[in-house]
């Protein structure tokens, strides 16, 4: 299963992990690379060497002191509230949708929606940023107004896959969808 | 590497067809990829934005590819699917004036360049002069080899300080387009001195009329009295400071005269105070606007449609009204001239007293008796022009431009230079090297290889096509973006 | 019919699009821009003329330096406030009564102000001048000398660039409150309220009466136009010299540029023009058509 190499619309690589837990309940999760140490020292050494900069003119050690505190902060605040490792979509037939993920300081979130309430997982397209990509999403519907679009879910919006990764995760979610 | 994976995961994504690679577009006949850029589109409606919906669709048909790109409309941004699988792209870009958005000539290329990428276009077509984001595409389209043809859809003048600017940047947008396309003879004259261009590059080829929409219905008439049209915007370019002279005019005289005006705009308060002034309540009925779908509704009521326009580069609502049967009755200026038959239409000076004279032998006429019933105009205006005709000429244009070459950058300059004079030339040879640079940063920052093909809507693999013809798998689930 | 099909039948090319020709759809006939026209309604004009005209310009410009002058003759206690005044009085009713003169031959008005009318006027006016007076003089006390020099040199040139030339109505607006709005700027560095006053009201003569009754004799008796816009520019080319010898130069040079070169240029650069006429252009309505709405 793992032999293709998925990559995110950055061009990172990312890995897609399929398990079939029986026929009719299916997890997918797209794990993103760890945190690289390089690049934490980079963002750290680059506010660091600022900080010395702006104190070598003002002679004023809370610059530093703010520096250290900031980066701690804010490094604290990015394990806890940005940075996702795992994204996980969970797909049972005739029971629901589980979307979870979990972030790098082991804070996990998760949501479950309702079969009754999934009209459709679909692949859309959307402008984000300076480029066009795709995406998957659940369709919510309303259960008083079943031919309607109510809510659109995405999925995996911090790893952000490619098409390839995407169609894969779609197809299988369609054999389950289809079979309920 | 980058490459076969991105075509077995289009092949994924499309399901019925194989990632059509490069030597396959060859393979497939003469099919055109082409983008339609321009700032006015649906919802926005108007000559220009009916043009392009309609030419793409007949292209469609024909087995192109076709995707429309515009700046978002209100909530209406991102990715759109409409009839026979038209994609539009509605880009999130700042709107200036007039529903025009503005130019930097930089700030539209990352997405510009992502629609170009993914949809593999290999032609772009940009409409409108009054487009800045036509103009911007042409540019950034040569920036990245690929070839444009431009159609203008409007006539404009030399005298003024705009005009001679707006020609100027004219000159410059133009300078390599392949191909420019203009609706009528007069407007190809206008659009070759505007932006001194070789006359061999300038394609004529006219707007169409739906007649399946516009039939003729003599039973809506009212016999007992004679019914003009009129049909337009009401502002000063179509002439409706004429239209308030005329009214009164021929009201006086013949008692059993009516007018039925449609549109909206500045000028309405004009008629409704000649209306006011001359007690013409229930003899001059002002409709407000019409949609599209009314138009014909409203044109079958009359006996004689009225065009006061003061410029127009082909006047469609003259074909319009012919097309229901009405004897029509128009300014001679700009493109009309060539757009009916001299038995078809009335040719006036646009003065008063030249279209009361003109109104007054049509009147006269049609008392007698002597004209030609709605049905035979009908019929000889039917033919006339077709979109299908339209996109059989627009085909040819794209056969020609796909063959051509397109300027290495140093050439490209040096034409800017010689053909836009010294100071213009050079100031738009730097800012094409900046767009070059611009795009080599951009293919650095977010290369080719990393953007996902789209699957196609239309097109010689287009997927709708497929479906329909195969009639019975699942539409394949994609959505209008959020 | 694409582009580059080539030509087929020798069937003569036509401009009209109703009709399928067998030429191709970039085909270029003998008749194309045949219909184009250049320099359409040209006027030719005449150097003499143009000088003529340019000649209100140079007064304009001359009536700014006779007024700073007046300031400066002021400001430096050259002149009294009293005489100025009885200079002015003794101008004005010649001008009044050379107005009236010419109003009887030029325009037959309908319904001409009756001096009564006038007199009220100039009695309002002098009354509330003369009021205002002390409190113009202090108005820009807490504003810099220099500050105030550059406002009023930006405000007569703003009266200088915006004055309708053209048009045959009193001066407008715009440019009359920029001509006021600088006397009262110059007239509040002045050494007391009774030399505001009059130089307030050497202002409204000179920005205000002074353009009307040139209007009419323009119109009145066009041949002394010529002879009053030569005096009119050596009084000022004169008046500055006397005190600012420099000035009077600079002004000579800028009458000689707008009176002389400029209509010469101007009739020069008349051979390069260059304007495209055509089937393209927006037709005018010419007609008047206000006439179906009164």
């Amino acid at each position: 299963m793992e032999d293709e190499a998925y990559t995110d619309i950055n061009g990172n690589p990312i890995s897609l992990d399929c398990q079939k837990h029986c026929s009719f309940c299916r997890e997918f999760t797209v794990s993103s690379p760890k945190m690289s140490i390089g690049k934490v020292m980079g963002y750290t050494c680059a506010v660091w060497l600022a900080a010395y900069a702006v104190f070598f003119i003002t002679a004023n050690t809370a610059v530093l002191t703010g520096a250290i505190l900031f980066t701690l902060l804010g490094m604290m605040l990015h394990i806890h509230l940005v940075k996702v490792d795992h994204e996980s979509v969970l797909v049972i037939g005739s029971l629901g949708i589980q979307v979870s993920s979990s972030y790098a300081s082991g804070r996990e979130t998760s949501t479950f929606i309702e079969m009754s309430q999934v009209k459709d997982v679909v692949i859309n397209e959307a402008i984000y940023m300076h480029q066009i990509i795709y995406y998957l999403c659940i369709l919510l519907k309303d259960p008083s107004a079943p031919d309607d679009v109510s809510r659109v879910v995405p999925l995996f919006q911090s790893s952000r896959p490619r098409l390839n990764c995407l169609v894969k995760v779609y197809k299988s979610c369609q054999e389950i969808l289809s079979n309920c | 590497m980058g490459n076969r994976r991105r075509a077995a995961a289009f092949s994924h994504a499309t399901q019925a067809v194989s990632g059509p690679t490069a030597e396959t577009i060859k393979t497939a006949g003469r099919k055109h990829s082409i983008c339609m850029v321009s700032d006015f589109f649906y919802p926005n409606m108007g000559g220009v934005e009916s043009h392009i919906y309609l030419l793409s669709q007949c292209l469609i048909e024909k087995g192109h590819k076709v995707v429309v790109v515009t700046h978002a409309y209100g909530h209406r941004k991102g990715v759109r699917y409409l009839t026979n699988g038209l994609k539009v792209y509605y880009l999130p870009l700042q709107v200036m004036y007039n529903q025009s958005t503005t130019t930097t000539f930089f700030h539209s290329m990352p997405l510009l360049r992502c629609v170009f990428v993914r949809e593999r276009i290999t032609v772009v077509h940009s409409h409108s002069s009054f487009s800045a984001m036509a103009h911007d595409a042409l540019f950034h389209a040569k920036t990245m080899g690929l070839n444009t043809v431009f159609t203008d859809h409007s006539l404009f003048g030399f005298a003024d300080v705009s005009s001679v600017l707006t020609n100027k940047l004219l000159t410059v947008s133009l300078c390599d387009t392949n191909h420019i396309v203009c609706v009528s003879y007069t407007s190809k004259e206008n659009t070759v001195l505007r932006a001194a261009l070789d006359p061999e590059i300038v394609s004529v080829i006219p707007n169409a009329v739906e007649h399946g929409d516009f039939t003729p219905d003599p039973s809506q008439r009212n016999n007992d009295r004679i019914t003009i049209v009129v049909i337009s915007r009401l502002v000063y370019r179509k002439g409706i400071d004429l239209l308030s002279g005329i009214i009164p005019e021929l009201c006086l005289k013949h008692p059993d005269l009516h007018f039925l005006i449609g549109g909206e705009g500045p000028k309405r308060l004009v008629l409704e105070e000649v209306r006011e002034k001359y007690q013409l309540h229930d003899r001059v009925r002002l409709l407000g606007p019409l949609e599209h779908k009314d138009v014909r509704g409203v044109l079958v009521q009359g006996h004689i449609f009225l065009n006061t326009s003061l410029t127009e580069a082909f006047c469609m609502a003259i074909v319009e009204g012919a097309s229901c049967g009405l004897q029509v009755v128009s300014t001679r200026v700009g493109g009309i001239p060539e757009v009916l038959p001299e038995d078809l239409i009335t040719l006036c000076e646009p003065t008063v007293q030249s279209l009361c004279a003109g109104l007054e032998t049509v009147i006269a006429r049609q008392r007698s008796g002597s004209v030609s019933t709605p049905a035979s105009v009908h019929a000889r205006v039917r033919n006339l022009y077709t979109w299908r005709n339209v996109a059989e000429r627009t085909e040819k244009v794209y056969d020609r431009v796909c063959g051509e070459e397109v300027l290495p950058l140093d050439r490209r300059l040096r034409r800017l230079r010689t053909h836009c004079g010294p100071v213009a030339g050079s100031i738009f040879a730097f800012v094409a090297v900046l767009d070059f640079l611009f795009l080599l940063f951009l293919q650095w920052w977010l290369p080719d290889r990393l953007m996902d093909l789209a699957a196609d809507a239309s097109g010689p693999f287009g997927l709708w096509r497929q479906e329909a013809s195969e009639s019975k798998s699942k539409a394949p689930s994609k959505r209008g973006g959020q | 019919m694409g582009p580059d099909d080539g030509p087929g039948a020798a069937v003569a090319w036509r401009k009209v699009l109703w009709e399928r020709q067998p030429y191709p759809d970039n085909y270029v006939d003998q008749r194309f821009l045949e219909e184009l026209r250049r320099n359409e309604g040209l006027r030719q004009y005449r150097y003499w003329a143009v000088v003529r005209e340019a000649g209100l310009v140079g007064q304009q410009l001359s009536c700014v330096a006779i007024f700073i002058t007046l300031w400066l003759y002021m400001e430096q206690g050259l002149l009294s406030p009293g005489t100025l005044l009885l200079i002015s009085l003794a101008s004005s009713l010649l001008g009044y009564g050379l107005y009236q003169a010419l109003a009887s031959q030029a325009e037959p008005v309908l319904q001409p102000r009756t001096c009564w009318a006038d007199l009220q006027s100039v009695t309002i006016f002098l009354s509330f001048i003369f009021g205002f007076s002390p409190v113009l003089k202090t108005l820009t006390e807490s504003v810099s000398t220099d500050t105030v020099y550059a406002m009023s040199a930006v405000m007569l040139l703003a009266h200088l660039v915006s004055f309708p030339y053209t048009h045959t109505s009193p001066p407008g607006s715009l440019s009359l409150n920029a001509a006021l709005f600088a006397s009262v700027c110059l007239a509040s560095r002045l050494p007391g309220a009774l030399h505001t006053f009059t130089m307030l009201s050497c202002a409204l003569m000179v920005f205000a009466l002074w353009p009307c009754l040139l209007r009419r004799v323009k119109n009145g008796a066009p041949h002394h136009f010529a002879a009053v816009c030569v005096g009119v520019c050596a009084a000022g080319v004169g008046g500055l010299a006397s005190r600012w010898p420099g000035g009077a130069v600079i002004l000579a040079l800028a009458l000689a540029t707008v009176i002389l070169l400029c209509p010469w240029l101007l009739v020069q650069l008349q051979r390069h023009k260059d304007n495209i006429h055509g089937p393209w252009d927006e037709a005018e309505i010419s007609e008047d058509l206000s006439h179906f709405l009164q």
